[in-house]
């Protein structure tokens, strides 16, 4: 075989690599596993999961600059929760331009208004919760938190609630539309889809570099966080994956592919957690956050409307505004703005504290086999009652 | 193969993000009479799974999807 041939060959594969990869998007299915299995690589490496904490810190730096907060946070390039968000974002929009899915996408006024709402009520619920869908819901339950559990009631509500407003706003509200005059000046324009692969690669070399440069000043553990979160988003985004449908649509189409997919990630997670835990590797109150059950349950049925109204949860959110969307940019940014600002204020106060409720962890009154058990069976319940729901379509609400 | 098909009526999404056109659709769907066309344009790249699926899945006929200059056109044909 000649070198010319060869080197053709190669390109081929390259090329379908790149089709099955980039064009297509992955099974709902494979997105729970490979989010299961990060989970717990992520626990292992350093510390759990999360992404409302990332939003915090920057919501806590911002307010530190602009002089309100009389403390300096710690830096947003130091903190863990801050790479951890830093990297999906980054992975999502990484990701987004190696399949060419990344555009800057305008919304009508309606549209970023419900992103601003969405994103306070959000930062509220999971300032309440511990967490955001993520580190309150997931995270969280896979850690064995009560909590989570609270959580995840508290969310299923919230996005039925969350729903009867689409309903009520598509019947009283006009939504408007962005038009079409944002591409229409065709000519020479230049052709930005043609070498959006190549901006991405470039994208995630650039991770690449940054880990090394935090491994050179020692800081390893930070670096090995930033790649784990750029995983996140890369997964995530090739796979579409989205908690607020999950939760939403039992509701709305009956459709059962991510509850089961959420139930695949926690049950692979919860499995990782309870060695890690049990082992003694990691702490047993490590991500079991004071919250049960006022924090979890309430902060979870505000944070479930949020995020019906935003149009994605705390990890949606920020893949989304890495994907470009103005809408969900916005929900981002006063996400972090307002769960800073509530949690520094259930802070400030020890009767607000202990009002969200109590550190709950499964294993102390069950014991560790029992809690896996009981995980892992409301788990199965949550896919059992969305297939079946999907056949006789009994709690989706009529339009 | 889907040129030259005339729409009953068009709805558009454009700017809209999940899972608005979605619920429009379901919303335009409700109006029309079996066998009539409706035709959607949008720009959440999301829709190219969720249009086709919900539409098959709610008994009704997904006709095809095609890239135009910054959005794509769905045209779906309400079953019976």
């Amino acid at each position: 075989m000649n070198d010319e041939k060869q080197s053709s060959v190669l390109s081929e594969i390259l090329s379908n690599g790149h089709q099955k990869i980039f064009d297509e998007n992955w099974p709902m299915w494979l997105g729970g596993l490979l989010i299961g299995i990060m989970s717990v690589i992520t626990f292992a490496w350093a510390r759990p999961w999360g992404v409302a904490g990332g939003l915090r810190n920057w919501g806590d730096w911002f307010f530190s600059l602009v002089g309100i907060y009389h403390y300096k946070p710690e830096s947003p390039l130091i903190s863990t929760s801050s790479i951890l968000t830093l990297g999906l974002l980054w992975g999502a929009f990484g990701s987004s331009l190696l399949s060419k899915q990344f555009a800057i996408r305008k919304a009508p006024p309606l549209e970023l208004l419900k992103g601003i709402v969405g994103g306070i009520l959000m930062g509220i619920g999971s300032a309440m919760a511990g967490g955001c869908n993520v580190g309150g819901f997931f995270t969280a339950t896979s850690a064995l938190s009560a909590s989570g559990l609270a959580m995840m009631a508290g969310l299923l509500a919230g996005a039925y609630l969350g729903l009867r407003y689409l309903y009520w706003e598509l019947e009283h509200l006009p939504s408007g539309t962005s038009g079409g005059t944002a591409v229409s000046k065709k000519e020479k324009e230049f052709d930005w889809l043609k070498i959006e692969p190549y901006i991405g690669a470039v994208v995630f070399l650039a991770a690449i570099v940054c880990a090394w440069i935090y491994n050179k000043n020692a800081y390893t553990r930070v670096g090995g966080l930033l790649l784990c979160g750029i995983a996140f988003g890369f997964i995530i985004q090739r796979t579409r994956f989205c908690f607020v449908r999950g939760f939403r649509e039992p509701f709305m189409t009956g459709e059962s592919d991510v509850p089961r997919a959420i139930a695949i990630a926690i049950i692979v997670s919860v499995l990782g957690f309870a060695a890690l835990k049990w082992s003694g590797l990691r702490g047993e109150n490590v991500y079991v956050p004071q919250a049960f059950w006022f924090g979890g349950l309430v902060g979870g049925v505000i944070f479930g409307i949020g995020m019906v109204v935003a149009g994605g949860c705390g990890s949606g959110s920020v893949w989304r505004a890495g994907e470009g969307h103005i809408k969900l940019m916005l929900a981002v940014i006063f996400f972090a703005l307002s769960t800073s600002l509530f949690k520094a204020w259930i802070n400030s106060s020890a009767g607000l504290i202990s009002l969200m409720g109590y550190r709950v962890f499964l294993p102390n009154f069950l014991t560790y086999k029992w809690s896996l058990i009981l995980v892992i069976a409301i788990m199965l319940v949550f896919y059992m009652f969305a297939a079946w729901n999907e056949e006789t379509e009994k709690f989706v609400a009529e339009l | 193969m889907v040129e030259g098909i005339s729409p009953d009526e068009t709805l558009d999404c454009r700017g809209l993000s999940c899972p608005m056109p979605l619920l429009k659709v379901k919303k335009a769907l409700k109006k029309l009479k079996p066998g009539q066309i409706l035709e959607v344009l949008g720009t959440d790249p999301g829709s190219k799974n969720d249009i086709p699926d919900y539409t098959k899945k709610q008994g009704d006929e997904f006709l095809g999807m095609e890239d135009e200059s910054g959005h794509t056109r769905y045209l779906i044909k309400k079953g019976g």
